[in-house]
């Protein structure tokens, strides 16, 4: 009898085994959901990036390629044409985790709320903006299946072919602008760069439609004409009050700083080029832009350039100089804060593209100089944006002007040379600009045991990690591609 | 709710045998052998019952039994069991016969159920708490290295203060925690890694085990098997490790026993061997100012020294001469001084023993070392007639200080010693720091530390107070009949500070953390046994029981950048701040049961089946099963029981069995996907995301495993010859494994149940006493487990599962299908089909060696463990010493690979006078070639030599003198006339030399965590040779 009594007490023991661990279960930490609009900001700042992939793609590599910056620092790769994967890799790394997976998740959640048009519209751009740099740097990436392992489950993407992810994001600039109206969108504030303003959204997604569109130049021209002729007819940035840019503060947490900021505040190797010092020479920007590392001067005396491709005993041989503190680096005191404000496209750079439009197809009204007098005093004028110690005097930009006007035999090296240098710490923009059209003239390094050939790298390279953890989406991509190296030409740069 | 309705059983079950209680007695008597010597140890046990005690010093005990019915029953090892009355006697006195055969051993099985080792159908090994405490170290449970066929443990170069990687019969999860389950005075404890290093660097912050105080430890047993660990549930699917702590005897009066030591760790420098002729310089030359010997930084690829006045770093010509190994330099002796007191105490109902610890140590790296006081009490009283209770209770105090930095080189002061250039003296770099506290930096590259700064300014410190207490009570309520219950509590706090100063040349401004963080396992049981002769000859055994199982975590995160006042090392003081909380709970209940039966005491046969239910796969609205149902069955027959065997066969048994666990992962809500808001806003507005990096799985189930086992035991000659021999395999399947995503996923990862793996292994364990006189003998058993493991399925196209990978970057731990657990896959040679060398020719002629594809090249865990071990004994005298090895496996050097680039190796020595002789195949035109590669070109050949993994991926195997101790017991006639009862002193070494190794410079058991990437060397801590003294006294 008692036995029994037993057993029956360990079956009711038994029918409450897992009372309350459904409930246990459910994270007490994180919600199952939150406002699209908090994802819209964090997806804004993760657009700017992190110190991780702004040091390494955007400075050390693409910076340095691209002889705005140099240094005799073994590891900033990008002035010697080395191969250091992981920084290669590192936008890779970081922006589809955060950026990527943020508006992807974005798009669906707008739909399933059935969040306004003019919301998605703005997502869409977004998502635009963040692939495009993605692209020009890598080439062929994955796009249509990426960052969506949750949303449907794929965890492998497919490479999607460069030609296929422009085409695509043409359409969604297109689609996208054509659903923007006026007023403010359903982002308000959140929207870091525009504050929800429809008008400078649509704006924007022109003036990235004029960018992409002029990317197509090498491959296919007539594409290129019909793009840019429809986003100068959309409308597109018309002053500096519609520069996109995210302004970042010096704290508390890294996602709050400028990438670039936090990079120079850990990294004291970078000096100004002398590719680039030698360009400002006679220009207001100069001393805004560089000081003297030894003593922060900004007399134009006291600011020498850096040669590219040296390491110390190299630099020592060419020039009998020892002290790399003697040459000028990125003005600490006004351009490289953690508060900085971080250019996503200004409306220089898009004047400088109107110039190119004008001269190559008369387009914009058909006045190159017009739009080149423009650009340049767009983009002395926008540095003031860093503050007031950055503001040009009118004056000064129309004596700059008047000692170097437009060159209409040159017209095309000398606008995209001034879009190189009104790009300077957008270095991915600078490095697709110039793979684009080939101006500003650089000539290579030639640091022994490059990687190049002594030629400047035409692309980043894949993540490391794919090789084991998406193979065959990798080889096939190698396959399309070509070698996973940096001197392999994306598809817009044949 | 469910422990109430445990006590509540509990309490029906006292309710349901009130009035049942008969007349008990009390019988005392002493145990002597024939010779009338007293016997010590001898288990006292009334028949049919677990009610038992032992015998003490003098041979005497004291039990209470049931009535005066009982029966006791005596046994003990090497001595024939011997049966008495008590009717009509309150004393039994006892003369034991010596027997060849050696029936009658107990040994601490499940849930700390004392079984006759034959009585087992599986793999058990007990290993005695003094061969744990004879030779300390901080982490106890690395003594049993070498020691237990098939536990191949891994000692890491973390520091004396770091974890350790236990594994029993091979890995059984592809990506979950594969460390066993440890049972301490029968509640399972937390053995959480409270921070590792990893691929860019960090520090070991110490395991739950490493707590225990060795001096505390009576027994360990290793239940290998499912079989064995069938009834402590999931948990135990990587096999259990019961510790049982030293309990007092019920021997009145006092007892009190000193135990100390001493032991002193030096870097042992002889397993590096760097060439000290070439000094730091480029391209054969040395550097021409302070600024380029500074750019310069740990290249060594100077012209030969030849004592020059060369300048350094700091702008100070030196001579350009050897400055001597800067390891001896860098690194101080460590010491580790233990000491505990331990006081024993008993009635006739009660017995208490009480230990005080201390422990102290510092660390071979400057400024570095822990300190464990532990308090233990265990007691064990008769509260009355048939009732007994336990109650058992430790409380831990450790205090850990900067645990050094491993791997990446931020803050790891071991890479910048083991790679300074042999001109530079690293005490030229004491102080590390400057006057206003910023780092005197040696290199351009701000990421290579001042040694002295990363000891000194750089800190870290730890606290963690723990307690373990667990309370049993058990009731008898038939002499066949008991109940017991069991309620443990594992709980600690754990604050750490971890401060980046500032001034450190690559956190200009530093930056510091402060984590503190609470654990809580509370695990209680409910049980009815019985214990029943059924005829004569047949008997059975059988328990039926309940578990709980809760585990809470806690980890609150202060942290931030940026101090504002230089030097005041406070969160107040950082300009940006940032604060989380992560929080974790989960459960598990079972119910089991056990069911023996036992024939003429020598056929036994054991059921046992157990349902677990794990909250971790719950979620609501889920469809798929939380819960799995699982079982074992083992046999064991005494064939020298029942055959005619030839005369020297003392001893025959055959044992079997089949086991099978299920388990629901290590981690809670890996269900549904979440969300977060995170930082603190931007400009006013708040920033949100997906919540995590890992994509969840809504229909998780739980994971299986199932292990078969065959073993034998044998025992020869006057059981001076024995052999035990096991047989197993084990498969894991519906593993949940953390697949690797592609980075383009926008996740690091996936849960899913795809995993599956397989162990097949032998395991032997020949022990002997080859010689057995009065005065000398000599005690000497070897044992193997050879243990092959299989990946056999990964993800649904079988990708791999990547692991970590090494700071070098150029290989990864990866599961692949097909291979063993842990491959390690990276950048191979580029070959032609011939396997010729593939080179590219630079501009400069410098042949560049292609980097070729990620192969498989070689496995991380090494198959095969041996150990030997032998104790001497001369009169009162003995002298014990250990020699084990691991082989079969492979490890991935980054010493060496950056030996080759900085130029320390000592293979970059060849040309640097006259050129190196390079032949391969040019990658351009596809045909041989031969060229000489200029002295100054050499770094830019190894440079890109370093990179290739194959080049520095080799045989980790090796054969260790790993321990050895001389130890002198004073004769007992020296103490007769005073109040101490025993003397002994030893003198105690580890990790003395290496017989025999593979791998050149580095030490083949340095890995840098205890994760199961298992494989790679990076610049842990260098490994040392420990030697002490340790004194035993008892009052």
């Amino acid at each position: 009898m008692r036995k029994i009594l037993f057993i029956l007490s360990f079956v009711l023991v038994l029918g409450a085994c897992d009372k309350g661990f459904e409930e246990l279960n459910v994270n007490p930490t994180a919600p199952n959901q939150v406002p699209v609009t908090t994802k819209f900001s964090a997806a804004q700042l993760y657009t700017s990036g992190e110190r991780y992939e702004n040091w390494r793609a955007n400075l050390i590599y693409s910076s340095t390629m691209m002889q705005h910056l140099s240094t005799t620092a073994g590891y900033w790769s990008g002035d010697k044409y080395t191969w250091n994967k992981g920084y290669a890799s590192s936008m890779i790394d970081r922006i589809y985790g955060n950026a990527i997976k943020t508006v992807e998740d974005m798009l669906v959640q707008l739909d399933e709320e059935e969040q306004p048009e003019e919301m998605k519209a703005i997502t869409r751009i977004m998502r635009v903006f963040i692939y495009h740099r993605l692209t020009d740097l890598y080439g062929d990436v994955p796009y249509s299946e990426a960052g969506k392992a949750v949303i449907t489950g794929n965890l492998t993407p497919k490479y999607d072919k460069q030609s296929d992810i422009y085409a695509d994001m043409l359409k969604e600039l297109e689609e996208s602008v054509a659903a923007l109206g006026s007023g403010t969108s359903g982002f308000g504030d959140a929207d870091l760069m525009f504050q929800g303003d429809q008008a400078k959204w649509k704006r924007f997604g022109n003036s990235m439609m004029l960018r992409l569109g002029l990317r197509l130049i090498k491959v296919d021209a007539s594409a290129s004409e019909a793009w840019v002729t429809k986003a100068i007819t959309g409308g597109v940035m018309e002053s500096n009050a519609d520069i996109a840019y995210i302004q970042h503060t010096v704290g508390p947490e890294g996602i709050n700083k400028n990438g670039n900021g936090e990079a120079f505040s850990a990294d004291s190797n970078p000096r100004m080029s002398k590719t680039f010092v030698d360009f400002l020479q006679d220009d207001p920007r100069l001393p805004i832009l560089a000081a003297r590392r030894s003593d922060g001067s900004t007399a134009i005396a006291d600011l020498k350039g850096l040669p590219n491709g040296l390491d110390s005993q190299l630099l020592e041989e060419a020039t009998g100089e020892l002290d790399t503190d003697l040459y000028a680096e990125p003005n600490r005191s006004i351009i490289t804060g953690e508060g900085a404000p971080m250019f996503y496209q200004t409306y220089a750079e898009v004047e400088f593209m109107l110039a190119e439009a004008a001269e190559r197809w008369g387009l914009a009204g058909g006045d190159a100089e017009v739009h080149y007098n423009a650009g340049v005093r767009a983009a002395m004028k926008m540095l003031s944006i860093y503050g007031d110690d950055a503001i040009i005097a009118d004056a000064d930009i129309d004596t700059y002007l008047t000692n170097n006007p437009f060159d209409a035999a040159n017209a095309i090296e000398q606008i995209n040379t001034q879009y190189w240098a009104a790009t300077f710490l957008n270095e991915y923009e600078a490095f697709a600009n110039w793979r684009r059209v080939g101006f500003p003239n650089l000539t290579p390094t030639n640091y022994p045991g490059n990687e190049t050939g002594g030629t400047i790298p035409r692309r980043l390279t894949y993540a490391t990690s794919e090789q084991s953890n998406n193979p065959e989406n990798y080889a096939a991509a190698i396959a399309s591609q070509g070698p996973d190296v940096l001197t392999t030409r994306v598809w817009w740069d044949k | 709710m469910q422990r109430k309705t445990h006590y509540l059983l509990l309490f029906v079950l006292f309710l349901l045998t009130t009035g049942m209680v008969a007349q008990s007695k009390t019988v005392t008597g002493t145990v002597t052998d024939e010779s009338g010597m007293p016997l010590l140890g001898v288990n006292v046990l009334e028949k049919g019952t677990s009610n038992g005690t032992s015998t003490d010093f003098d041979g005497k005990y004291t039990i209470t039994v049931a009535d005066e019915s009982s029966v006791l029953e005596f046994t003990s090892i090497g001595y024939t069991l011997k049966t008495s009355f008590v009717t009509g006697k309150t004393t039994v006195n006892v003369t034991m016969a010596e027997d060849a055969e050696q029936l009658g051993e107990v040994v601490v099985t499940a849930l700390g159920i004392k079984k006759e080792a034959k009585a087992l159908g599986y793999s058990l090994t007990e290993v005695g708490g003094d061969e744990l405490s004879n030779v300390k170290q901080v982490s106890a449970i690395n003594s049993l290295q070498g020691k237990v066929a098939g536990v191949n443990i891994t000692q890491n170069s973390t520091g004396a203060a770091g974890s350790s990687r236990v594994i029993i019969r091979g890995n059984s999860t592809l990506t979950g925690n594969n460390q066993p389950l440890y049972v301490v005075d029968g509640i399972p404890i937390g053995n959480d890694n409270n921070g590792s290093s990893g691929t860019y660097g960090g520090s070991d912050g110490g395991d739950g085990i490493s707590s225990i105080n060795p001096d505390d430890i009576a027994t360990v047993s290793v239940l290998k098997g499912g079989a064995a660990a069938a009834l402590y549930g999931s948990r135990a699917g990587n096999g259990v490790i019961i510790i049982t702590t030293k309990n007092g005897s019920q021997k009145k009066g006092l007892g009190v026993e000193i135990s100390s030591s001493v032991t002193f760790d030096e870097v042992d420098t002889s397993l590096t061997d760097f060439q000290t002729t070439y000094g730091q310089g480029t391209r054969g030359r040395v550097p021409s100012n302070q600024s380029e010997a500074f750019d310069l930084g740990l290249s060594s690829w100077g012209p030969k020294l030849d004592g020059s006045s060369v300048v350094q770093w700091d702008g100070v010509e030196r001579p350009y001469s050897y400055a001597g190994d800067n390891r001896e330099h860098f690194y101080r002796t460590g010491t580790t001084f233990i000491n505990t007191i331990a006081i024993t105490s008993g009635s006739e109902n009660m017995s208490y023993r009480l230990s005080v610890s201390d422990l102290d140590n510092e660390d071979i790296v400057p400024n570095s070392g822990i300190n464990r006081k532990s308090f233990s009490l265990n007691t064990s009283a008769v509260l009355a007639d048939k009732l007994t209770s336990q109650v058992n209770v430790k409380y831990i105090v450790e205090n850990a200080t900067n645990r050094p930095r491993l791997s990446d080189a931020p803050g790891n002061a071991n890479y910048s010693v083991a790679l300074l250039s042999p001109n530079i003296d690293v005490r030229d770099m004491n102080p590390g720091a400057n006057p206003d506290g910023s780092e005197r930096g040696y290199s351009a590259n701000i990421y290579s530390q001042n040694p002295y700064y990363a000891a000194y300014n750089f800190s870290n410190e730890d606290s963690k107070n723990r307690i373990i207490a667990s309370t049993s009570l058990r009731y008898e309520i038939l002499d066949w009949l008991y109940a017991s219950t069991r309620v443990g509590v594992d709980h600690y706090t754990r604050k750490a500070t971890n401060v980046e100063p500032w001034g450190t040349a690559y956190k200009v401004l530093g930056g510091m953390t402060e984590t503190e963080g609470r654990y809580t396992q509370i695990d209680a049981d409910v049980m009815l046994g019985v214990n029943k002769a059924i005829t004569d000859k047949f008997t059975i055994d059988g328990l039926l029981g309940a578990n709980s199982n809760h585990i809470k975590t806690e980890n609150l995160y202060l942290g931030g950048d940026n101090f504002v006042v230089p030097g005041f090392e406070d969160i107040s003081n950082l300009r940006d701040q940032s604060r989380s909380r992560d929080y974790q709970e989960r459960k598990i209940s079972g119910i089991y049961g056990s069911l023996g039966f036992a024939y003429d005491k020598w056929a036994y046969l054991t059921f046992t089946g157990r349902n677990d239910w794990f909250s971790t796969l719950s979620y609501p609205g889920k469809t798929t099963p939380n819960n799995e149902f699982y079982f074992s069955v083992n046999s064991s027959i005494i064939l020298s029981d029942v055959l005619e065997l030839p005369s020297f066969i003392d001893f025959l048994k055959i044992r079997g069995g089949y086991s099978g666990v299920a388990g629901g992962g290590d981690s809670a809500y890996q269900l549904s996907p979440t969300y977060q808001i995170f930082g603190q806003g931007h400009q006013g507005q708040t920033l949100g995301r997906i919540n995590g990096s890992s994509v969840p799985n809504a229909d998780l189930v739980p994971w299986e495993k199932d292990e078969t086992e065959i073993g034998l035991d044998l025992r020869l000659f006057g059981s001076r010859l024995s052999l035990d021999v096991a047989y197993y395999q084990n498969e894991t399947t519906k593993d949940i494994v953390n697949i690797s995503t592609s980075v383009f996923s926008g996740y690091d990862s996936a849960t899913a149940n795809i995993g599956s793996l397989e162990n097949k292994g032998i395991e032997f364990l020949i022990s002997g006493t080859p010689i057995k006189t009065e005065d000398f003998s000599w005690n000497t058993s070897f044992n193997g487990a050879y243990n092959k493991s299989e990946v056999t399925a990964t993800n649904d196209d079988g990708n791999p599962i990547s692991l970590d990978e090494p700071r070098t970057q150029n290989a990864r731990i990866t599961h692949i299908v097909g291979e063993p657990y842990g491959s390690i896959v990276g950048v191979s040679y580029n070959r032609d089909d011939t396997g010729n060398i593939i080179y590219d020719i630079d501009s400069d002629g410098v042949p560049i060696a292609q980097e070729g594809e990620r192969k498989i090249l070689g496995e991380g865990v090494p198959p095969l463990t041996l150990g030997w071990s032998n104790t001497f004994r001369y009169k009162d005298f003995n002298l014990g010493f250990l020699i084990d090895g691991k082989f079969g496996g492979q490890i991935l050097s980054g010493t060496n690979a950056l030996g080759y680039s900085t130029g320390l190796h000592k293979t970059t020595l060849e040309g640097r006078e006259n050129g190196l002789e390079v032949s391969g195949i040019d990658g351009d035109t596809a045909l041989p070639f031969t060229t000489t590669v200029a002295p100054e070109d050499l770094q830019t050949y190894y440079g890109r030599v370093s990179r290739i993994a194959e080049e520095f991926v080799e045989d980790s195997d090796y054969i260790k003198f790993r321990e050895l101790s001389i130890g002198y017991t004073l004769p007992e006639a020296m103490l007769e006339k005073t109040f101490i009862n025993s003397v002994s002193v030893s003198l105690i070494a580890r990790n003395l030399f290496y017989i025999s190794r593979s791998i050149d410079n580095v030490d083949p058991e340095s890995t840098y965590n205890v994760g199961n990437s298992q494989g790679l060397e990076y610049f842990g801590v260098p490994s040392t040779r420990n030697y002490g003294f340790s004194l035993n006294v008892k009052f």
